[in-house]
């Protein structure tokens, strides 16, 4: 069988997500065995070329060039994943929707003129066809080989679409929402960081986005009850994977 | 005569940069180390945010070193606060940092710049170099190792608070990674000499190198700014001195230090710290440093591969004495009340000094900030480097130069992605 052709991309992000493929180290090696690794500008001076089965996309669209460049991936390829809170939703740089992208410019640049960006930072998925997002802020390295796994076996990647919530009863941590009355996303965000901040005896700050279905407004009922004001419970959501929470919010709360 | 060098993008660097030249009659008419990764505007969201948010949100400006963003900005947080923090906790930190510098070390020696001694376009396109490679993914792991036992995971890590940590690590989950730890050590040591035996080319050029400097340790989280020039401030004196200015048909802002009225660029990262820190290496370090013939100070930016394997070593050491010295402490982290204030802080970074600096209010929100980063303040040398080797090398053809320049930006180890203040041009 021929090997299975990966490309792997970056657009507007911190890198963090291609790093989190090549923190499989050991697994790396077994990866580059199975596959065809035709592009991974991070690690690999092999130039753009030919169609990919797999297009794994970090970061998130920004400027005029990534609207042509992901165009362009999309055209070359088979299957287009994209990997992290950047390229899912628009990263933690997607607050500027939110704001003046004119006036962002201005607080940093002495000379702003010459900045090209566009007003929002994009999911992928608001350009191009995406099929399978794999969610975090990191994404779990153990999903992205799984992931990629899946795809030779043809299946659907075992990544959960659960509540943290779940993995937290499983691991026997007591419930810092309740017992504690700390402001812990977990009943509204995704499982699969392995419940690292609970852990820590730490709030769940949502690197892994909304859950499907999630019922914020009930849970910032919950935060006011503790005293959190609106602003503050909406900073709350306003990180990483900001763009997603207020996408769940708002449709929970229109008329359907 | 006239040519062109483009690098429209640049490879084995974190980030998306390229390069553009133009040579016209015996001389270099451009030379842009172009950075078109797009601009994240932290310091703009950042503004309105509670300052835990400070260390979580700067964390995402790298991937490949957010425990420096994590480092810079508690400490800057807690001056502001006035907080003391427990020495275990600081211990901790020390500890966290060394994670980060096996990592990200591992990475560009092994990965990223290694190839390049090769002639290989990547660590595992050449069977002779797949050894290195493997080594360094071993080496990178332990390092990462690290990072999840203090962190949760090494990219983002959840633990960091303002006044500590939310948790701290048991003694034994620490001891359990001592045997990984000296046998990487022992393993580093041979692989100076590796790194020390590499054909370099590049031009050996007279910089002013800054760096922190600690009395008694390798300069991490806490010291002075130091420099071969007789620089010596404080962190806030520095950030005095410092200024960033536009540079023409360049991309970034540059950083240079200003005395009386002269502007001089100078160098950070691991080159600049091996150079004013050499003294505080392990002595065996020093020792296999000297067998090789090494000159120190390092003068060529392409030897910076030496200084990195020296300091990976080092913090294989420092690690392995930071575990046997760590005792538990009674809490993760000391309380503290909110005030305003103003406050710089740098630390060493994985490749040089990352400052932050950040105005808060009364209830310890952010009013404004501004965080350099190293690869910004490095970009002035690093032209500079292009500049000289090309004005040697001017009649050799453009492919081969196209290459060579490449070659000097990767030995900067430069982290475009971290550049949160950069200029993007529009491309031509």
């Amino acid at each position: 069988m021929k090997k299975p052709r990966i490309g792997v991309f970056k657009f507007t992000s911190c890198d963090g997500c291609q790093l989190s493929i090549l923190n499989l180290e050991e697994q790396l090696l077994g990866i580059l065995e199975v596959f065809d690794v035709a592009y991974f500008r991070e690690v690999s001076d092999k130039p753009l070329a030919g169609h990919f089965d797999i297009a794994v996309i970090e970061g998130s669209i920004s400027t005029d060039r990534q609207v042509e460049e992901i165009i362009d991936v999309r055209e070359r390829s088979t299957f287009m994943i994209s990997i992290g809170a950047c390229a899912t939703c628009g990263g933690v740089q997607a607050l500027k929707n939110w704001a003046s992208a004119a006036e962002y410019k201005r607080s940093v640049y002495p000379s702003p003129e010459v900045i090209e960006t566009l007003a929002t930072s994009d999911p992928i998925s608001e350009h191009v066809h995406v099929d399978y997002e794999l969610w975090g802020c990191p994404p779990d390295n153990s999903a992205i080989l799984k992931t990629l796994t899946s795809f030779l076996l043809g299946r659907r990647p075992p990544v959960p679409t659960y509540a943290l919530c779940m993995e937290c009863k499983q691991k026997g941590i007591p419930c810092i929402l309740v017992s504690q009355s700390e402001p812990c996303l977990g009943p509204i965000t995704k499982a699969g960081c392995g419940v690292l901040c609970p852990s820590l005896d730490r709030p769940c700050y949502g690197c892994f986005g909304p859950k499907e279905g999630a019922n914020i407004d009930s849970l910032f009922t919950v935060f006011k009850q503790f005293g959190y004001s609106q602003n503050e419970c909406m900073q709350m959501i306003d990180k990483m994977n900001t763009y997603a929470y207020r996408k769940e919010k708002y449709k929970a709360a229109s008329p359907t | 005569m006239k040519k062109r060098i483009r690098i429209d993008y640049l490879s084995r660097v974190e980030g998306e940069g390229g390069l553009l030249v133009e040579i016209k009659d015996g001389g270099i008419s451009r030379l842009n180390v172009s950075i078109f990764e797009s601009p994240r505007f932290f310091e703009s969201f950042l503004r309105g945010r509670p300052h835990q948010d400070i260390i979580d949100f700067t964390a995402r400006i790298c991937g490949i070193c957010p425990v420096a963003y994590q480092m810079s900005s508690a400490h800057a947080v807690e001056k502001i606060f006035g907080v003391d923090v427990d020495p275990q906790i600081r211990l901790l930190r020390r500890l966290f940092y060394t994670g980060e510098w096996i990592e990200s070390h591992a990475l560009h020696i092994y990965l990223l710049q290694g190839p390049d001694f090769y002639g290989a376009e990547s660590a595992w396109t050449k069977s002779e170099y797949l050894p290195l490679a493997k080594k360094g993914l071993h080496f990178k792991k332990i390092g990462n190792d690290l990072l999840s036992v203090l962190g949760g995971r090494p990219i983002h890590p959840v633990s960091v608070r303002t006044g500590g940590f939310f948790g701290v690590p048991k003694k034994k989950s620490l001891t359990a990674l001592i045997d990984d730890l000296e046998k990487a050590y022992e393993e580093s040591l041979h692989a100076i000499r590796w790194a020390a035996g590499l054909p370099f080319g590049g031009i050996e050029r007279d910089m002013e190198y800054v760096s922190l400097r600690h009395p008694e340790e390798y300069p991490m989280n806490e010291g002075r700014v130091v420099s071969n020039r007789g620089l010596d401030m404080t962190m806030e004196e520095f950030f005095g001195a410092l200024r960033e200015h536009q540079v023409e048909r360049s991309t970034a802002l540059h950083s240079a230090v200003q005395r009386n009225t002269t502007m001089t660029p100078y160098l950070v990262g691991p080159l600049a710290r091996f150079n004013l820190n050499f003294e505080m290496l392990p002595p065996e370090v020093k020792s296999i440093i000297r067998e090789t013939g090494t000159l120190v100070p390092l003068h060529n930016t392409g030897m910076g591969i030496i200084a990195r394997s020296a300091e990976l070593s080092f913090a294989f050491h420092e690690a392995v004495r930071l575990i046997r010295d760590y005792e538990e402490p009674a809490k993760a982290f000391v309380e503290y009340s909110p005030r305003s204030g103003t406050a710089t802080w740098i630390t060493e970074a994985p490749r040089g000094m990352l400052i932050h600096r950040y105005e808060l209010d009364d209830n310890g929100y952010v009013k404004a900030c501004t965080l350099i980063p190293p690869t910004s303040q490095n970009l002035g040398h690093m032209e500079k480097d292009i500049h000289a080797f090309l004005q040697k090398n001017l009649e050799k053809p453009a492919d081969y130069l196209k290459r060579e320049c490449e070659k000097i930006i990767r030995s900067y180890d430069p982290c475009i992605s971290c550049s949160v203040h950069v200029l993007v041009l529009k491309r031509n």
